[in-house]
């Protein structure tokens, strides 16, 4: 018996000091969250966002210029279309570093609130526990993440990482047609102009069709009879 | 309990968490991913146009509303929602009020259908549907119910095709795309400023590069609307679920159909977004299809116009805005508590949505 209270005092007293020591960490955050606000690093981490990702700009430049520089037919064709994918992704990256900086804020104003409730002195209910202190969190969270999705700051660097990625994805199509070319195989420049082909003549022919009662009734597609859809789950 | 030591309660939490764990366990070895079913109604296929097809649901009860009902989905996520399970399904319980009731499936579109539009949709597809459900039932005209994009469509088919159209049924449909403004819920209409923050050749460039509004880009949008619950369903909130079967059963029904999202033909996301989202013309009347206005004062059928109060998605000045521009003097509205998707899936909103359409079809019978 004397061995189970002292367990359980030992108990209470580590829980004690757990509580203690996330008190300590949430303080900390929260002066990490002002110290971080009042440093350069803010200013640092977007002007580094701005710069080319850890290529220089001479470097930068120089990749840039060779993507951007005039054509000569073939020549270094596929090695211009690599630069350029190259050059798009690392602006992506950037782009991406932007929106990052700009998503990290909601969780930073989401701690400074939290720790600011309950207030100064007020101990909290006997009763109250962990998932209380996370609901807590969680519906500051929730407003300051959806007050900064409509923040003009937010949607400008939603708006150019969505740009970057299109880019990007042009590039690699760009020179994944390219590389098909050289081998023979259907790009998907030639399907696209394949299924818009198709729909258009698809379209002429039910115009045409409609036209025509009678047409119009053997045109329609009629199921297989035994392809009847009892009971079909989501495939 | 309020007077229980911390230790104690510690102790207690864990024993419980270690058992709902056990149960887990047990719970997600004897689930299969058959089992996890969704709009599993019984249907019958009647026609099938490219990737388009038409069915006809099987009756639950004899009829009691005589005019065939034909329930139109968008291209965003699938017609499974409201089918979801047995017990959360506007499908069967429209079934069990006695309706004839057909679905148009847009399948799953891929680049293949990158030119479509929504004249093809609404024109064509629906159009053909339209005139099969007539020759199949013997009726002149049909009642449309549609859902969200969907609701667009048959909207615009009502206001093109009046004499087709007996009854028009709407649920969580958009109207008026700017009217977010009006709606003071912070967490509402997300959606309506982000389309509007993009430039039209944004909305081009995307459809140039994937041919399509690509499902899963329109999935993490859906996400962000909904932040910390997106972050912490997987986690903290299948502590409350791991245990229930039903619930489970539930959560993965609902995964399923949100995992479940098709990619939106390129031709008609550009309407969908430019024409639509960022110009506005619907409600403007300046909104066209195969070369004909869209005039919503040309809807002459009975209209029933029914969204959720707190829809974040399409919020709710965006359906209401119906109501100033229709030509129809026969039209109703019918606000109900809950979300865009709550409103066909949640336990609360059971039988609510489905009494509400039955009765009102039912006395324009």
């Amino acid at each position: 018996m004397t061995e189970n209270i002292g367990s359980a005092d030992a108990l209470a007293d580590a829980v004690a000091q757990w509580t203690e020591n996330w008190k300590k960490m949430a303080d900390f955050s929260v002066g990490v969250g002002e110290a971080w606000s009042n440093s350069m690093l803010p200013f640092i981490m977007t002007r580094a966002a701005e710069k080319r990702a850890g290529l220089g700009d001479e470097l930068g430049d120089a990749i840039e210029r060779m993507a951007q520089g005039p054509k000569l037919a073939d020549v270094w064709d596929i090695d211009r279309k690599l630069m350029n994918a190259f050059v798009a992704w690392t602006k992506m990256r950037q782009k991406l570093a932007a929106y990052n900086t700009n998503a990290a804020r909601p969780w930073m104003r989401a701690l400074e609130r939290y720790h600011e409730m309950p207030a100064e002195g007020e101990k909290p209910s006997p009763s109250r526990n962990w998932r209380d202190d996370f609901s807590a969190w969680s519906s500051l969270a929730n407003q300051e993440l959806i007050h900064n999705q409509r923040s003009e700051e937010f949607l400008r660097v939603q708006r150019e990482l969505l740009q970057a990625g299109i880019e990007f994805r042009k590039s690699q199509t760009e020179l994944s047609q390219t590389v098909s070319g050289l081998f023979g195989l259907p790009t998907q420049q030639d399907f696209d102009e394949l299924t818009r082909q198709l729909t258009e003549l698809r379209r002429e022919v039910r115009a045409l069709a409609r036209r025509s009662p009678a047409a119009s009734a053997e045109t329609e597609e009629v199921p297989n009879a035994t392809a009847s859809a009892r009971g079909r789950t989501n495939e | 309990m309020s007077d229980e030591a911390p230790a104690a309660r510690m102790a207690r939490e864990l024993a419980d968490g270690a058992a709902k764990l056990s149960k887990a366990a047990e719970l997600l070895v004897k689930i299969k991913d058959e089992d996890v079913n969704v709009g599993a109604t019984p249907k019958n296929l009647i026609m099938r146009r490219d990737r388009v097809e038409l069915f006809r649901y099987e009756p639950l009860v004899s009829r009691k509303v005589d005019v065939p009902v034909l329930v139109a989905y968008g291209l965003i996520g699938r017609y499974t929602m409201a089918d979801l399970q047995p017990d959360r399904s506007l499908i069967r319980s429209l079934l069990k009020e006695g309706l004839d009731l057909w679905l148009i499936d847009w399948g799953r579109p891929g680049r293949t259908e990158r030119w479509l539009t929504i004249d093809d949709y609404v024109d064509d597809y629906i159009h053909a549907a339209v005139e099969r459900i007539c020759r199949e039932t013997g009726h002149d005209n049909v009642t449309l119910l549609g859902i969200c994009e969907g609701g667009v469509f048959t909207t615009c088919y009502a206001a093109l095709h009046p004499d087709k159209v007996k009854n028009l049924v709407l649920t969580i449909t958009p109207i008026d795309f700017h009217a977010d403004s009006e709606d003071t819920a912070e967490h509402h209409g997300f959606l309506n400023i982000w389309t509007r923050s993009l430039d039209g050749a944004d909305v081009d460039n995307l459809v140039e590069a994937f041919g399509v509004l690509p499902g899963e880009f329109m999935s993490s949008v859906f996400s962000m609307m909904t932040p910390m619950r997106s972050l912490t369903k997987y986690n903290i909130d299948l502590i409350d679920i791991v245990d229930d079967e039903a619930k489970w059963m539930n959560f993965l029904r609902m995964e399923k159909w949100l995992a479940d999202r098709p990619h939106h033909p390129g031709e008609a996301a550009k309407q969908w977004l430019k024409d639509l989202y960022q110009d506005n013309r619907l409600v403007k009347g300046t909104f066209s299809l195969s070369g004909r206005q869209v005039d919503l004062g040309a809807i002459t059928s009975p209209t029933l116009n029914v969204y959720a109060l707190d829809d974040h998605i399409i919020p709710p000045t965006c359906s209401k805005a119906l109501g100033g521009k229709i030509g129809t003097g026969d039209y109703t509205e019918i606000p109900l508590p809950g979300g865009h998707v709550g409103l066909f899936v949640s336990s609360k909103s059971q039988g609510r949505l489905s009494k509400s359409i039955a009765e009102w079809l039912a006395a324009r019978d």
